[in-house]
């Protein structure tokens, strides 16, 4: 069952690729794979409606034994961590399809691509391997070092090189920490719940976790080793940006979290301040620069790793609504960034520059982009977040989460949401009002193939928005039973203990 | 055409658009002498046209009969009487007639009433759903003549006199003959009722001075179509031979109330079409009108609005036309109205450009601006004749008084809002 | 001597001036003593006007009557007289430019046959038709 979402898109990619280019009509290759990602998609939905929400341990469970003296076994199985995470992966890959150019060139080698990295997410996400894991995270990276330097804008070869490198590191040092787990503590395999990982000593643990984390804060990005998003996210075509932010981020995060907080989480708690304030800092840094940029594409990258930010710090504060909201928040923010990218895609192709002090007046009815300017202003409220949207949902939670555990850090990632409000009414003020410039805005009209999934994912944001719920259900479970191996954090302050003795300080 | 005399004679102009002074010195106009200029400002003309029937008709029902009714929620209905009311410059029984066609409303205007955009229905779902002709823009029109006032001719200090003050008062009077509610109010606020029927003047003078324009239109649209007029010069000629040839129509305000005529303005006033009507109109519409509201924020203390009236550069031959469409563009109602009305050579025209079907209100409303163009330089054109010297006087003082006069009026679009450099290129859509 | 009218109608080339100021009714004002000054365009001046100016004029009586008094300035003033002056009040209430400098121009117009004298005035012949603004 769950095999499916990993082969079908690989062995379609095989077969698309691998096509004589006679055999196929070249324009029919998009309608192809998007028929797949949309076949993979709906299976996705009928296992959501397979998944039972209250269990909270592993799912639908498969397993094969492969190599015995590797440790390497393949097995699948799906919680509530994952499940949405899946989903968001089907889903991005199929507006990500439906939204590149129907004029791409060498559109076999792309699309299959594209579906080989959905089939290795897919499978990154559902593997209970550590070594098996690192296959699959390990499987994108040549494929979207490809992806970014071949159909990427002017800076694509450095882009794409930088990204190759900082994610080969990050997959580096996550495979010494899971070999050092391994090796540690006396397993045969890598499977992750036969991993005894707390009966190490703790400062072992901590060095473990410290490896998980550096190696998983490359892919998130954590400052300081974002330096490779903005290029990557800005040279790459905005089908490609929306899967390494929608989706390979989410990898990270994941990561972090199953790995990360799962495995080890007497060291997490002790981590867990340092955690918080880093989080805090990535916001407030990711904010303040996207404020400062011209390029509305890097504006958005920005944003993303602001709001990355915010997951950290909700996995740091680790009670159970703190973890509800970093999936969240994932997930919203998986939906926001691709609106964005899509949208600031066609606004590029459009008129043809992504300079802010170029572009004016796009709403304009007749003339400009209206439907896509209304939408770009949607997504850039939601991931502000206000209100009604999955955005303001996501937020609310992690900084209702959090507060109680980490007062000061979640009250600089609320003043990092305010100057979100800040850089997109920017964007939208110099892009979307005043006035077109009669001498050059002669821009062709947006067709209904472009508009389509930014209009599926504004009905998507919304509804999330209003009816939360059909977010957060999935996952409750298996994160409470998550939290609930975490021993309470030795900083922490109930609201309780402050209000018994004002006198206590938090810091110690 | 000597153009080959004058250039003789004075040396080149050195103003900043020497090439267009050069060629109304040869007797042209402001827009470049192209067939596809040509094609669309004709064009425009008679899709103007229809509506401006419309207009007049219904801007002289309101001034003559609804007059200072309190809820006039049915001034647009113009009554059959109305619509049948004679052109005085088309028709058979016409004082000077100036277009072949018949004196009655226009048969595409009636057929348009008829259905709309939509389909037959009673003619108070048309209204109410606004599927009809956009009066509004008509009473936009008059509002800038209004605010503006003062722009020469007698007409505006007339109103300001005890005669007028008279009359309105006899009309007033007769109006609300038996009606003590509004009796007591005009005893209370005199004024307010007397600035009112300014207002109801100056629909008056609107409609007495579209009734001329809409046969002029439809005549150069009848003869483009049979071949008579090539050039956009020939034109530019047609109208200024027209406004000379009604250059003396009397301007006037008439209340008809049961069956009797009051004269607010009478025709002994002597108020003529060409300095009362034309010329106030061209300086309040073309040039100055007013900022439309709702788009944008103007800081008075940093001088975004200039502060004399005059400077004011809002009219069509300034307008930016991209913004036609939006909420709050009063011209968007003409653009929309002319969109009814247009030829099919012109709709033929707009689909191969720019997005075609999708964006025909703004490409007619940068046509639209090209033909406001030629009128303006049509009344350039008729003001030298009449005030100054013909193109081809051999006197170099009086062709130097000649160029001076042109270099005065173009010293109007230097400014940097104007349209007159956009209109010279092709591409300008 | 003859009045303004009477030399007017026997000059021959005023007709269309002529049967204006009849129709305007103007004709009892022009044999009034006055005096007058009166410009009087010719023929050919009426002929340059654009088809169907005069004709519409001619059905507007108050409107002609505006166009013929502005030809119109009280006094008698000779082309001598004139040379000194550099604008005219008309009758209208318009003022008319006069230019001596180089020959003698009225507005527009060249004077060509001045001072033409009348018992109630004087007559200055010009070869445009005058129109205010």
């Amino acid at each position: 069952m769950l095999s499916v979402l990993i082969w079908v898109p690989i062995l379609s990619a095989a077969v698309i690729g691998f096509l004589p280019s006679s055999a196929i009509q070249q324009n029919r290759v998009r309608l192809v794979s998007l028929n797949v990602a949309g076949l993979v998609f709906l299976w996705n939905i009928f296992l959501l409606l397979k998944f039972d929400i209250n269990t909270p341990g592993m799912q639908l469970q498969e397993y094969l034994p492969w190599n015995e003296t590797l440790g390497l076994s393949y097995k699948l199985g799906v919680d509530g961590l994952s499940i949405l995470m899946l989903l968001l992966n089907s889903l991005l890959t199929w507006i990500a399809i439906y939204g590149s150019s129907k004029e791409t060139k060498r559109p076999q080698l792309f699309y299959s691509l594209i579906l080989l990295v959905s089939g290795g997410v897919a499978g990154a996400f559902l593997t209970e391997n550590l070594l098996l894991f690192f296959l699959f995270y390990e499987l994108e990276l040549i494929p979207f070092y490809l992806l970014i330097s071949i159909w990427g804008g002017e800076k694509r070869g450095y882009a794409a090189t930088k990204f190759l490198i900082y994610t080969a590191i990050s997959g580096a040092l996550v495979l010494a920490s899971f070999f050092g787990i391994v090796w540690l503590t006396g397993s045969t395999n890598f499977n992750y719940d036969a991993l005894p990982t707390q009966t190490l000593p703790t400062v072992l643990q901590i060095i473990l976790l410290v490896g998980i984390v550096l190696g998983f804060g490359i892919k998130i990005p954590l400052i300081p080793f974002h330096t490779w998003l903005p290029d990557a996210y800005v040279e790459a075509s905005a089908p490609i940006a929306i899967l390494l932010g929608g989706v390979l981020a989410k990898l990270g995060t994941y990561g972090l979290l199953r790995f990360g907080m799962g495995m080890f989480p007497q060291a997490w708690s002790i981590l867990a301040p340092t955690l918080a304030i880093w989080g805090a800092v990535s916001a407030i840094y990711g904010a303040v620069i996207a404020i400062a940029q011209k390029d509305i594409k890097r504006m958005v990258a920005y944003s993303s790793i602001g709001h990355m930010g915010y997951v950290l710090l909700a996995c740091a504060a680790s009670t159970a609504l703190a973890i509800v909201g970093a999936v969240a928040q994932m997930v919203s923010h998986g939906i926001i960034l691709a609106i964005l990218f899509h949208l600031v895609g066609v606004v590029e192709s459009k008129v043809g520059t992504r300079d802010i002090d170029k572009l004016n007046g796009l709403m304009n009815p007749i003339r400009g982009l209206p439907l896509t300017s209304a939408l770009l202003i949607l997504g850039g409220m939601a991931s502000a977040g206000i209100p009604g949207m999955t955005g303001f949902i996501a937020e609310f939670i992690v900084f209702q989460g959090s507060f109680s555990i980490f007062p000061i850090p979640t009250l600089l990632c609320v003043v990092a949401t305010g100057f979100t409000a800040v850089y997109f009414v920017i964007l939208l003020n110099r892009t979307c009002f005043g006035r077109l410039d009669s001498q050059s805005a002669y821009y062709p009209k947006v067709e209904w193939s472009e508009k389509i999934p930014a209009l599926i994912l504004a009905v998507l944001i919304i509804f999330l928005g209003v009816q939360p719920t059909w977010l957060v259900r999935w996952c409750e479970p298996t994160t409470t039973a998550m939290v609930a191996t975490i021993p309470p954090l030795e900083k922490a302050v109930t609201p309780q203990v402050a209000l018994l003795n004002p006198s206590k300080s938090i810091a110690e | 055409m000597t153009a080959t005399v004058t250039k003789a004679i004075l040396p080149p102009s050195t103003h900043e658009f020497a090439p267009i002074i050069h060629r109304l010195e040869a007797g042209g106009a402001m827009l470049p002498d192209t067939p596809e200029n040509l094609m669309q400002i004709i064009g425009i003309y008679k899709a103007y046209a229809v509506p401006m029937d419309f207009y007049w008709r219904d801007l002289l029902y309101i001034a003559e009969r609804v007059f200072l009714d309190p809820f006039p929620f049915f001034k647009y209905f113009l009554p059959k009487e109305y619509l049948e009311l004679h052109n005085h410059y088309a028709g058979d029984d016409a004082d000077l007639r100036i277009w072949r066609g018949k004196a009655t409303a226009h048969p595409e205007l009636l057929a348009f009433m008829e259905k709309g955009e939509t389909f037959k229905m009673p003619k108070l779902f048309h209204h109410l759903w606004h599927d009809r002709v956009n009066m509004e823009f008509a009473e936009a029109c008059m509002r800038a003549m209004l605010w503006h006032r003062g722009m020469g001719g007698k007409f505006d200090p007339y109103l300001d006199t005890d005669e007028y003050k008279a009359n309105a008062d006899r009309a007033i009077k007769a109006y609300f003959q038996g009606n003590p509610v509004m009796l007591g109010l005009y005893k209370l606020f005199p004024e307010m009722f007397i600035e009112q029927v300014r207002q109801l003047s100056y629909y008056s003078n609107l409609g007495l001075f579209w009734e001329v324009m809409a046969p002029v239109f439809f005549e150069m649209s009848d003869r483009y179509d049979a071949g008579d007029i090539k050039t956009v010069p020939e034109a530019m000629n047609f109208l200024v031979n027209a406004i000379f040839a009604i250059a003396g129509r009397p301007i006037y305000h008439h209340l008809h109330i049961r069956g009797e005529v009051y004269e607010i303005i009478p025709k002994s006033c002597g108020f003529m079409w060409l300095y009362e009507a034309a010329l106030p109109y061209v300086e309040a519409v073309f040039y100055r009108t007013a900022p439309f509201r709702g788009t944008k924020s103007y800081n008075a203390q940093a001088q975004q609005v200039p502060e004399d009236q005059k400077d004011f550069h809002y009219g069509i031959l300034y307008a930016d036309v991209f913004p036609v469409g939006t909420a709050g563009i009063p011209p968007t109602l003409l653009m929309q109205d002319m969109l009814h009305f247009l030829p099919q050579y012109l709709i033929d025209y707009y689909q191969q450009h720019c997005r075609g079907k999708d964006d025909m209100l703004i490409q007619l409303g940068i046509s639209f601006q090209r033909s406001m163009y030629v009128v303006t330089s049509a009344v350039i054109q008729a003001l030298r004749t009449a005030l100054l010297y013909p193109l081809d006087d051999p006197n170099p003082r009086h062709l130097k008084a000649n160029r001076a006069f042109f270099e005065a009026q173009l010293n109007r679009f230097k400014r940097p809002e104007a349209r007159l450099r956009d209109v010279q290129s092709q591409n300008y859509r | 001597m003859a009045d303004i009218v009477d030399i007017a109608v026997s000059a021959g080339s005023f007709q269309t001036l002529v049967t204006a100021v009849q129709l305007a009714g103007l004709v009892e004002t022009l044999k009034s003593p006055g005096p007058f000054t009166v410009f009087a365009p010719t023929d050919d001046a009426f002929e340059k006007l654009p088809e169907g100016t005069v004709q519409t004029l001619a059905q507007n009586i108050p409107q002609l009557a505006r166009i013929l008094t502005y030809h119109v300035v009280p006094g008698k003033l000779k082309a001598s007289d004139l040379a000194q002056l550099n604008k005219l009040t008309s009758v209208e209430g318009s003022e008319i430019p006069i230019d001596t400098s180089e020959g003698f121009e009225v507005k527009n117009a060249t004077v060509i046959a001045p001072d033409i004298e009348a018992d109630n005035g004087v007559i200055h012949v010009i070869d445009t038709v005058l129109l205010m603004g």
